[in-house]
């Protein structure tokens, strides 16, 4: 692969871009609420699902079937929360471990629905290939050429995709920079320090946390709308548990407990992963290429642990906060 | 004799096979400070709890100013005008000492996310008043010039005191307070003790006390009432209290009551 291939890097741009969407998911619901979602995945996978099975079994229109997709989201959301959030954290560890795990052998397992195993290909069944997002694409031609004549330049799809990703980021760091400063995410600090001090001055905690862990819900269905639409086919596979601790890297590369820090992270890890496949030059290049793939994965750990070595408050953390106990 | 706020009747809470509280019935008076005192294990902090919503009573009745609260959650409770404090202090350590006060104010609207959006007049405004409250309070505790500063940067004792004012934030008629004056250095537990007359006095806040040093006890206690074994055992005014047999008892332990027959039974022998 060329290092300067631009086509590249405007992947990368917009996949850095869908990883910051959903990691401010984890923001608001880890960050904020002190709530430990660990399948933050499942409601990237929910909504993914929804809005293709939708589009291609019922031919919905794409606005409302991303409209069910969050929904979907928010109902797991709120199957995931609604035991759990009264009881102690670990509870609600357990069941979103669990309940990511169950999304993905559902989908699986239930070929008639989700198509199974092959994915969204095979929503029609087999001998049918389904497509899902060519209204997504046919809306990104649309904003190229808008943009194109703007610019004077002419935009490829991919790029006008960054741009739409990235500019919804931007919007959304926005809204919760002002949600976070609002009484409401002082709460949802508070809680995340200690609820018990915050039950005690009259606040309703759990309403609090499940408002939380919607929104992060929505936020990572968002996401996994994005990222199905872009890859165009999807399979359980790509919904694996490893993602939700992609947006883990996410929150503490950039450092925990920084809005902001959630787009710096996203593009430093998007960079440290998607980036090390270049190293095929010498004298990487004698060493083959499926070894190669684990030296890059043996890299990208390294550095991250070199990285929470010397920084272990992340980037743009603060480390005197960090050493501060609960 | 000033009316009755806190009512407490029968009130019983076992974990597992242990009865905590059996049966236990006290009465807090308004504009008060009442001690709640006992050895260990007597159940005032299960007590505590159970009142504040923070455990549900297996049996029993608790009014506050008149309305039956014993089915309330914690926040309610908080909500309604009763606010406790911990044993050991719980700040919010990662947050500066005007947000643990903040937090704590009450009615502000901006709490939904949707009025923070909507209705941003209301909230800034609510917002200016809870800041100046808070900012009162911090002044009245002296713990202003540290407004800023990390609450998980405080001494023990200064915890204690953000604790009362963050309790204070919510416009409370009572505060239970559990062992104010544990782990305080001198100086600070005399400026504590000084603050909760002067609340009670200027602001005519009750105060209900859990407190194990005597001394304390008796110097600010209107009322105190002694537990033991899950029971209330006496409530009186402290003077009184001090010469109570049972309460004598409870505290020496069985060691008057065992040693009694012995002495009977010398007694007795020809």
């Amino acid at each position: 692969m060329d290092f300067l291939n631009p086509a590249f890097w405007t992947f990368v741009a917009i996949i850095a871009g869908i990883y910051a969407i959903f990691s401010l998911g984890l923001y608001v619901q880890f960050s904020l609420a002190g709530l430990p979602n660990f399948g933050h995945v499942a409601f990237m996978a929910v909504a993914a699902y929804t809005m293709a099975i939708l589009v291609v079994r019922y031919t919905v229109p794409m606005p409302l079937a991303a409209g069910a997709g969050l929904l979907g989201a928010v109902v797991l959301a709120l199957v995931l929360g609604i035991p759990t959030l009264r009881l102690r954290a670990d509870y609600l560890a357990i069941a979103t471990v669990a309940g990511g795990e169950i999304i993905r052998y559902l989908a699986m397992n239930l070929p008639d629905l989700t198509g199974g195993p092959i994915g969204s290909i095979a929503l029609l069944g087999p001998g049918q290939i389904a497509l899902y997002n060519g209204d997504w694409l046919a809306f990104l031609d649309r904003i190229a050429a808008n943009l194109s004549g703007l610019l004077g330049a002419r935009l490829s799809r991919d790029a006008a995709a960054a741009l739409l990703v990235w500019g919804l980021a931007g919007v959304l760091v926005l809204v919760l920079w002002r949600c976070e400063r609002s009484p409401w995410g002082r709460v949802l600090k508070g809680i995340r320090e200690d609820e018990a001090a915050v039950t005690a001055v009259g606040k309703n905690v759990f309403a609090f946390k499940l408002q939380a862990l919607i929104l992060g819900a929505v936020l990572a269905g968002v996401a996994g709308l994005l990222l199905a639409w872009q890859i165009g086919v999807f399979s359980p596979e790509d919904y694996q548990p490893t993602l939700t601790f992609y947006a883990y890297l996410i929150v503490i590369l950039g450092g925990m407990n920084r809005l902001l820090a959630i787009p710096v992270g996203a593009v430093a890890f998007s960079l440290l992963y998607s980036g090390t496949r270049l190293l095929n030059f010498f004298p990487l290049s004698l060493i083959d290429s499926g070894s190669r793939a684990f030296l890059r994965l043996f890299l990208v750990g390294f550095l991250l642990v070199l990285l929470m070595a010397v920084r272990p408050e992340g980037m743009l953390g603060n480390r005197r906060e960090l050493l501060l106990e609960k | 004799m000033s009316a009755v706020l806190l009512e407490v009747e029968h009130l019983s809470k076992s974990f597992g096979g242990v009865a905590a509280l059996e049966g236990a019935t006290f009465a807090v008076e308004e504009g008060s400070i009442t001690a709640l005192i006992g050895p260990n294990g007597a159940g005032k902090t299960t007590a505590f709890n159970v009142i504040s919503g923070f455990l549900k009573p297996d049996a029993g009745i608790i009014r506050f100013a008149g309305r039956r609260i014993e089915g309330l959650r914690g926040a309610q409770v908080a909500r309604a005008g009763l606010v406790r404090a911990f044993q050991t202090p719980r700040v919010l350590t990662r947050m500066s000492v005007l947000d643990n006060m903040m937090l704590a104010g009450k009615d502000q609207p901006g709490e939904r996310l949707s009025l923070t959006w909507l209705t941003p007049g209301r909230v800034a405004a609510r917002e200016v008043e809870v800041h100046r409250r808070a900012i009162d309070l911090l002044e009245l505790l002296r713990l202003l010039p540290l407004a800023e500063a990390y609450a998980g940067t405080l001494s023990g004792g200064q915890r204690k005191l953000l604790e009362l004012g963050r309790a204070l934030m919510v416009e409370p008629r009572m505060i239970l307070l559990d062992e104010p004056m544990a782990g305080v250095a001198p100086a600070l537990a005399e400026q504590l003790l000084g603050h909760i007359r002067r609340l009670r006095a200027e602001r005519g806040v009750t105060f209900c006390v859990v407190e194990h040093d005597m001394d304390v006890v008796m110097s600010i206690s209107d009322r105190v009432i002694v537990m033991d074994e899950g029971r209330v055992i006496a409530a009186d005014v402290p003077d009184a209290i001090q010469s109570n047999e049972r309460v004598i008892e409870a505290y020496l332990g069985r060691l008057a009551a065992a040693s009694e027959p012995a002495i009977a039974d010398r007694g007795s022998a020809p």
